[in-house]
């Protein structure tokens, strides 16, 4: 039993070994297999900073990914608590349809979105970054599920006491759910800081571009610096690294829908 | 009642809340968003971006002010290129100015389809790098993207003629060549010593005396002459382009079955995989690292590939660079080919074209001092003028002091044109399949039938 948890967890770790030993090597190194750690460690980065702005970069991706989260947090988490707690007749046809929108992918509405977000004048913007992701269907059903085993008798006890509705959402509903809001908060911050495919098409600027297409960019061209790229994507890998390890038993808490 | 108030307020929750996070940055696309608004009320949704690109063009005269937005995608490499081109160019025009944006290849490529799939163009640059592999399809399939250069001032018959028929579509160019994709043959000579042989003995050989070299050096060495990512086919592309040959016909139909030279490559390809002459690795790395750590005696591919063979410092001097062999039996075999490369394209967006075309004219089509600095870089030209420079002749001492860049330049005007078509890319991965399958063990005209109708599929016949 051990012995096989001893091998998987070998396989799951040894690449970010590689990824963090290759980070201190020179490419050629890199490229005949050398698995210590080497001393170009300060090289790699000083050509990784002449070659790119990786603190703009940094910087741009880490705008992005806060204020999609916390925009992204505040309204599906409202609409999910919305679906749960109130009744209507049509709110399970609009949830189906919601649920729906999940089954479309994204490249299919990519065009269209460009469009819309060109036509607004909204590339090379925060805005046209956060937008189309802001609300996400798995987000909603996520904050629904949680809603459930949000407990009623709060409600009514606050109710009774004169709070308004949408204080007993900031003030009961926000507090109580702290591990499915983490949970929540580290997948979309995941998500949005490596996204790729949407960012490339809209932020047409150098001067917007975010950490993955600056780590693409140092895989082009007919040369590629493996310790260089490794030390980005070192770079690039922390930030998610430090919220998972943060959040790490607030997620699974709320993976599970626990209440605090 | 109450649940209508509360619907009421957390529908203005959820958009104060949209309006809030984007407040910092609505600022300054406020103005643009009512252009957007006027744009979507024009009756021709093609004018919109022309009108758009007018705007700027006005302002430049007005203000003096001459930018370009160039995209490209290494910095070491084309981006350097093209700070130099602007150097070179500030001469004459003190006001000029790139704007260098630095975007991969399959980046541009996206972005290309999506501005030209929406009909917006507005967002593409002034002037871009393409593929010359995919130049063609990319002209046809948006017709509207790339400008017409032939009349405009560059004069392309001072490009090597192989090199230049990538970007040509109906008679009409469509790009500026720039970068050198000519085919070299490299080896480690110390290794090739160990077998008695030189490097004279491999050049302007055919890939008979090859195979025969091979053998005696993998006898000596017990090393392999050159190593290929399974499952691409660049070296069966060289050396079918090297006996002027495509996968195509002049009038865009498939040319596999009864392509006689692809048939000779193929045998060629086998007989030197099952000789043990060739070997096949599985990814680009393991094949740069092949070479690299010394694993074969040596590479063919596009001269590119020096600079990844220079990154191994500690065998300087013990490479030296060569043409390909040739191919026995095929009619019109030379000893030249082509791999990679690619050409400048001006967008039909751009906003003074003008300013683009007498750019590209006066530094890439027109300036020695622009070709000389950016030699140390491994940017070989394939405008013939730039090789009778006197920096061209200079010796490389990595390759065993050998003038490799004049040599190159002389290999460039060689090679044979052949024709891309717009659907290359499924070409060749249809004929990789078939060299992978022919490889173990399957029939040769069967796999030949196979990829011929999956190209037929892919193109939609």
């Amino acid at each position: 039993m051990y012995v096989f948890l001893c091998i998987v967890s070998f396989i799951s770790v040894f690449p970010l070994y590689w990824m963090v030993s290759a980070a201190t090597n020179k490419s050629a190194d890199v490229i005949s297999g050398r698995l210590i750690p080497g001393g170009y460690f300060m090289e790699n980065l000083n050509n990784l900073l002449a070659s790119q702005n990786i603190g703009r970069a940094f910087g741009n991706s880490f705008k992005y990914a806060a204020i999609l989260t916390i925009a992204s947090l505040l309204v599906s988490s409202l609409a999910g608590y919305g679906f749960e707690i109130f009744h209507d007749k049509g709110k399970d046809l609009l949830m189906s349809i919601i649920l729906l929108a999940m089954m479309v992918p994204f490249v299919a509405t990519m065009i269209p979105l460009f469009q819309m977000c060109s036509k607004a004048g909204w590339l090379n913007t925060t805005i046209g970054f956060i937008l189309p992701t802001i609300s996400t269907p798995f987000l909603i059903m996520m904050f629904r599920q949680s809603a459930r085993s949000f407990p009623h008798d709060i409600m009514e006890a606050a109710r009774i006491d004169g709070l308004s509705e949408i204080r007993i959402f900031f003030q009961m509903f926000i507090p109580t759910m702290r591990s499915t809001y983490a949970a929540a908060m580290t997948i979309t911050f995941m998500n949005a800081w490596n996204s790729y495919l949407w960012p490339k098409v809209i932020m047409t600027d150098s001067a917007s571009q975010t950490m993955p297409m600056v780590v693409a960019n140092l895989t082009e061209g007919y040369v590629t610096d493996y310790g260089m790229l490794m030390l980005a994507v070192l770079i690039c890998t922390l930030p998610t690294a430090v919220v998972f390890f943060c959040l790490q038993n607030a997620f699974a808490e709320g993976i599970t829908g626990a209440v605090k | 009642m109450k649940r209508k108030i509360l619907a009421a307020l957390l529908t203005s929750a959820m958009v104060l809340s949209l309006a809030g996070c984007g407040g910092g940055s609505a600022e300054t696309p406020a103005a643009p968003a009512a252009d957007g608004g006027a744009e979507a009320e024009a009756p021709a949704a093609e004018e919109a971006p022309a009108a758009d690109a007018e705007a700027p063009a006005a302002d430049a005269s007005a203000g003096g002010d001459e930018t370009l937005t160039v995209w490209c995608w290494d910095p070491a490499f084309n981006m350097n290129a093209m700070y130099e081109a602007e150097k070179v160019y500030q001469k004459d025009h003190p006001n000029f100015k790139l704007n260098v944006v630095e975007t991969p290849w399959d980046d541009i490529q996206t972005k290309l389809t999506t501005a030209a799939t929406s009909g917006d163009l507005s967002t593409l640059p002034d002037i871009f790098l393409m593929q010359d592999n995919a130049f063609q399809k990319n002209v046809l399939a948006f017709p509207d993207v790339c400008m017409d250069l032939t009349n405009s001032g560059v004069d392309f018959s001072q490009f090597a003629a192989g090199k230049a028929a990538y970007s040509v579509i109906d008679g009409k160019n469509y790009g500026v060549p720039f970068d050198n994709g000519a085919v070299v043959a490299c080896y480690r000579t110390d290794l090739l010593e160990q077998a008695g042989l030189t490097i004279d003995d491999f050049t302007d050989i055919t890939f008979d005396q090859y195979l025969e070299n091979g053998k005696k050096v993998l006898e000596a060495t017990g090393k392999p002459l050159i190593s290929m990512q399974a499952g691409e086919c660049d070296l069966i592309m060289m050396m079918l382009q090297s006996a002027g040959s495509s996968l195509f016909n002049e009038d865009g139909t498939a040319n596999i079955v009864n392509n006689e030279t692809l048939k000779i490559v193929m045998e060629t390809y086998k007989g030197l995989k099952d000789a043990g002459v060739l070997t096949e690795v599985n990814s680009w790395d393991e094949y740069v690292g092949d070479f690299v750590s010394g694993n074969v005696a040596g590479t063919i591919n596009g001269c590119w590939i020096m600079a990844s063979i220079q990154t191994a410092e500690d065998q300087k001097g013990n490479w030296a660079i060569t043409n390909m062999p040739s191919l026995v039996g095929a009619s019109g075999a030379t000893n030249y080919s082509n791999n990679g490369g690619s050409s400048w394209a001006v967008t039909t967006k751009c906003a003074n074209p003008e300013l683009a075309c007498d750019f590209l004219a006066s530094t890439f089509a027109g300036s020695n001092e622009l070709y000389d600095n950016i030699l140390p870089s491994g940017a070989l030209a394939t405008w013939a003028p730039a090789g009778d420079s006197s920096a061209y002749g200079e010796p490389n001492e990595f390759f065993g002091g050998d003038a490799v860049s004049a040599k190159i330049v002389d290999f460039a005007t060689k090679v044979p044109t052949n024709i891309t078509g717009a659907y290359y890319y499924e070409a060749r991965n249809a004929v990789a399949t078939a060299i992978t399958n022919y490889i173990n063990g399957s029939d040769l005209a069967t796999e030949l039938q196979t990829a011929e109708q999956t190209v037929n599929f892919n193109m939609g016949q």
